[in-house]
């Protein structure tokens, strides 16, 4: 076997001709090829789930999208708090999107490399047990375990700010020079400051709020003032998607949406001066995903006339959202409504910019990069900005973008680390260092970046 | 301020609030400890009472709100792995399983599990320490053969460094920046100036370039009373080196702060039936409505609990 053309350390076998890149998700997993000689790598967004409907029938990851009726199905998810806890799901699913031998993305191990984002901050017993699995069960030919956030560098950051972004066919380039990344994502929301693609880990925060957090919080709303939607938490996070948005001005947008004392109802209560939205559900027959349009008045008397014993399905169930539109999502910049004891998003920043050198602010203010899947929120990125404006001191520049696609951000930036094979190499454990090492050096191999 | 010492109401049925039946009455749940305070010592989150005193039971309600919040499915579920896939049937064999991952597939802890035997670990001469050495300290060439796959880590004399010690280069004094930085005395010149555009994005000034890899060196003039800048210095490549060597805090520790400024602020008060400003307080339960229509519908809830 001879060495690969452009490696002068090693004459060990050649590197693996493609990686796996996979940003395991609590949610999703981001998956897909890539290697110096995949011209557009693509990933697949695979639900990371064993999922069970009203029938009692099992979905595996990506076969949940054969499901028609959502209604009351449940979840079981190996990945908790934004870390792979759950190894017997997690290789159920991965045995079915990749080594089956129908699996969607097949793929032979011994043959392939692997990328693996992990969420900060994770319990080192989790991290052994990732990496025994990684070589000792699948047997992958090299692997690189590391942060999530760390592999947006990758991307070309500048490009973010100023449009139009590299085509994915370049050739990669070095990582970011500096770089503030907020991931907001399902479990959680964690702030990292990276140099040269590199995290400096004392300064990631976590907000413990994430979009299941959201989800929740409007399922409990919702069901207080109008259904019970306590057992469809997969639809209820459609409506969040569907309809909540961050607010640049709460105490307006409140005000918009009261109703007024009784016996004096305000004039703008009806519509909420626009805020006022109906969301259509689905009944899973005749409309197998709802929609959201602008509150129609008389959808209420329909409603009622519904509840009077009509057969569901004869009609349109719809729930009309208000304040829940914004009161949801505002948990992410005040965490304290529902009594969550932590600050948000923007003082987590500026919190994080607190243990790293002065010189260094200025950098990292004007790069504030957000990706994950709450990024998505309509006036997110507007209101972040807003409140690092008036936190951050007054002669810095603050800047601060979402990512082209937040919701692949992480796995397009493991995509072009994975085509610059000199950079992976020198990051990545082979299987035969595992095997002459052992789980502890590869894993102080990883913690040492 | 504890939420440790309320712990005991949570177990209580009399106390379940109104509107909240649903909430099941599980005890004290695991993931109420994720959800608690971090326990990074930060001189700054302690000892500063809340404007908002709470009762310990408002508090009790609100942590079980919180632990709500974080479910997965609303009712405990068990979703088991498909018998046909168990023992791959029907799939390509990776090869023989190893004790290791035996272990490990047959684990159902939860990460709170994981987290407690991590925590009782205790003290930071613990494997976790070893497993976060930078790598400068390891050799090229290890020195040491572990055995692949060996369970535990090596405990190793080397792992002193506490995870609670912040690195010396970083700003030991978390001093709000805004003092900090007029305290530079920066001139407009020296930073993207503050005017009315600030808040516009300018995407063709980036403040440093992308893609040339390197931090600027130092160089002999820097220290030339004419030259010098005005903006804090950017620290040195020793000094990055540190700050990228570090070894990350704890699942806990990187836990973001309460800051002082926020606990400051009186926390919002939300009308339990609408969502609109949370005016007039229940005297029956202590819960807030907006006024006295919601009040009402309020009260029928709250009577039909506590009876009237
Ligand atoms: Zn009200
Ligand atoms: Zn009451």
């Amino acid at each position: 076997m001879s060495p690969a053309h452009r490696r002068t350390k090693s004459s060990g076998p050649a590197p693996p001709a493609k990686t796996l890149v996979l940003d395991n998700g609590a949610y999703t997993i981001k998956a897909g090829f890539s290697g110096p000689g995949i011209k557009t790598p693509t990933p697949s967004i695979i639900p990371n789930c064993l999922a069970r409907d009203r029938d009692k029938k099992v979905y595996i990851g990506s076969s949940l999208s054969a499901c028609k009726d959502f209604s009351e199905i449940v979840f079981r998810r190996p990945v908790e708090k934004g870390y792979l806890v759950n190894w017997e799901a997690q290789k159920e699913i991965w045995e079915h999107e990749f080594f089956d031998a129908k699996a969607p993305l097949h793929c032979d191990p011994k043959e392939t490399g692997l990328i693996l984002a992990e969420a900060p901050n994770t319990l080192p017993a989790l991290q052994t047990f990732c990496d025994q699995v990684v070589f000792e069960e699948f047997g992958f030919a090299r692997y690189l375990r590391c942060l999530g956030p760390q592999l947006n560098a990758y991307n070309d950051i500048q490009s973010i700010f100023k449009p139009p972004a590299r085509s994915p066919d370049l050739t990669s380039i070095p990582p970011a020079e500096i770089l503030m990344l907020v991931d907001s994502s399902y479990s959680h929301t964690t702030v990292t400051p990276l140099l040269l693609g590199r995290p400096i880990q004392p300064a990631i925060r976590r907000l413990d709020v994430g979009g299941k957090l959201l989800t929740n919080y409007l399922t409990r709303l919702l069901s207080l003032r109008q259904y019970d939607m306590r057992n469809d938490t997969y639809l209820v996070n459609e409506i969040k998607e569907a309809t909540c948005y961050v607010s640049k001005d709460f105490k307006a947008d409140m005000e918009q949406t009261w109703k007024g004392p009784k016996g004096d109802r305000r004039a703008t209560y009806e519509t909420g001066g626009g805020i006022a939205k109906d969301y259509v559900l689905p009944d899973y027959h005749a409309l197998t995903k709802g929609f959201v349009r602008d509150h129609d008045p008389d959808a209420a008397t329909k409603l009622k006339e519904l509840t009077k014993g009509k057969p569901i399905g004869a009609s349109e169930d719809v729930l009309t959202l208000r304040n829940e539109r914004f009161t949801v999502p505002e948990l992410l910049f005040n965490p304290s409504d529902i009594g969550l004891r932590q600050s948000g998003i923007a003082q987590q920043i500026l919190d994080s910019l607190s243990t790293v050198p002065m010189g260094l602010w200025p950098g990292f203010l004007a790069n504030i990069i957000v990706v994950g899947g709450n990024a998505n929120i309509e006036g997110f990125i507007i209101r972040l900005q807003m409140e690092m404006r008036a936190l951050a001191p007054a002669e810095c520049f603050v800047r601060v973008a979402k990512a082209i696609d937040p919701i692949v951000s992480t796995w397009q930036g493991g995509a072009y680390l994975a085509r610059d094979e000199d950079q992976l190499a020198s990051l990545s454990v082979t299987k035969e260092q595992y095997e002459e090492y052992g789980s502890a050096w590869v894993a102080r191999k990883f913690g040492g970046r | 301020m504890n939420f440790g010492v309320r712990e005991v109401a949570l177990n209580s049925r009399a106390n379940a609030a109104p509107g909240w039946a649903y909430v099941p009455d599980t005890g004290v749940n695991a993931s109420v400890t994720a959800l608690q305070p971090s326990s990074r010592k930060r001189a700054r989150n302690q000892h500063v009472a809340s404007h908002q005193e709470t009762t310990a039971k408002q508090d009790a309600k609100i942590l079980r709100e919180l632990v709500a919040l974080d479910r997965e499915n609303h009712r405990d579920v068990s979703i088991p792995v498909p018998i046909r896939h168990r023992d791959n049937a029907g799939r390509v064999s990776h090869g023989k399983v190893t004790p290791n991952v035996r272990k490990i597939l047959q684990s159902q802890k939860t990460f709170a599990n994981h987290l407690s035997d991590y925590e009782a670990l205790g003290s930071p001469l613990t494997a976790s320490t070893a497993l976060t050495q930078p790598s400068a300290t390891i050799p090229n060439t290890p020195a040491a053969r572990a055995t692949p796959g060996s369970g535990a880590p090596h405990l190793t004399s080397k792992g002193t460094r506490s995870h609670k010690k912040k690195d010396p280069t970083a700003v030991s004094t978390p001093t709000p920046l805004r003092k900090v930085f007029s305290a530079a005395q920066l001139t407009p010149a020296a930073v993207k100036s503050e005017s009315s555009t600030a808040d516009v994005p300018m995407p063709d000034a980036p403040i440093l370039s992308q893609g040339n890899g390197t931090i600027p060196a130092a160089h002999p003039l820097d220290k030339d009373p004419l030259l010098v800048s005005r903006i804090p210095g950017m620290p040195s490549q020793t000094e990055i080196d540190k700050l990228l060597a570090a070894p990350p805090l704890t699942y806990n520790e990187a836990r973001g702060p309460w800051v002082e400024e926020d606990m400051r602020k009186p926390v919002r008060q939300f009308c339990e039936i609408c969502g609109y400003w949370g005016r007039v307080r229940c005297t029956r339960c202590g819960g807030k409505v907006c006024a006295l229509e919601c009040l009402t519908t309020h009260q029928e809830e709250c009577f039909s609990r506590y009876g009237a």
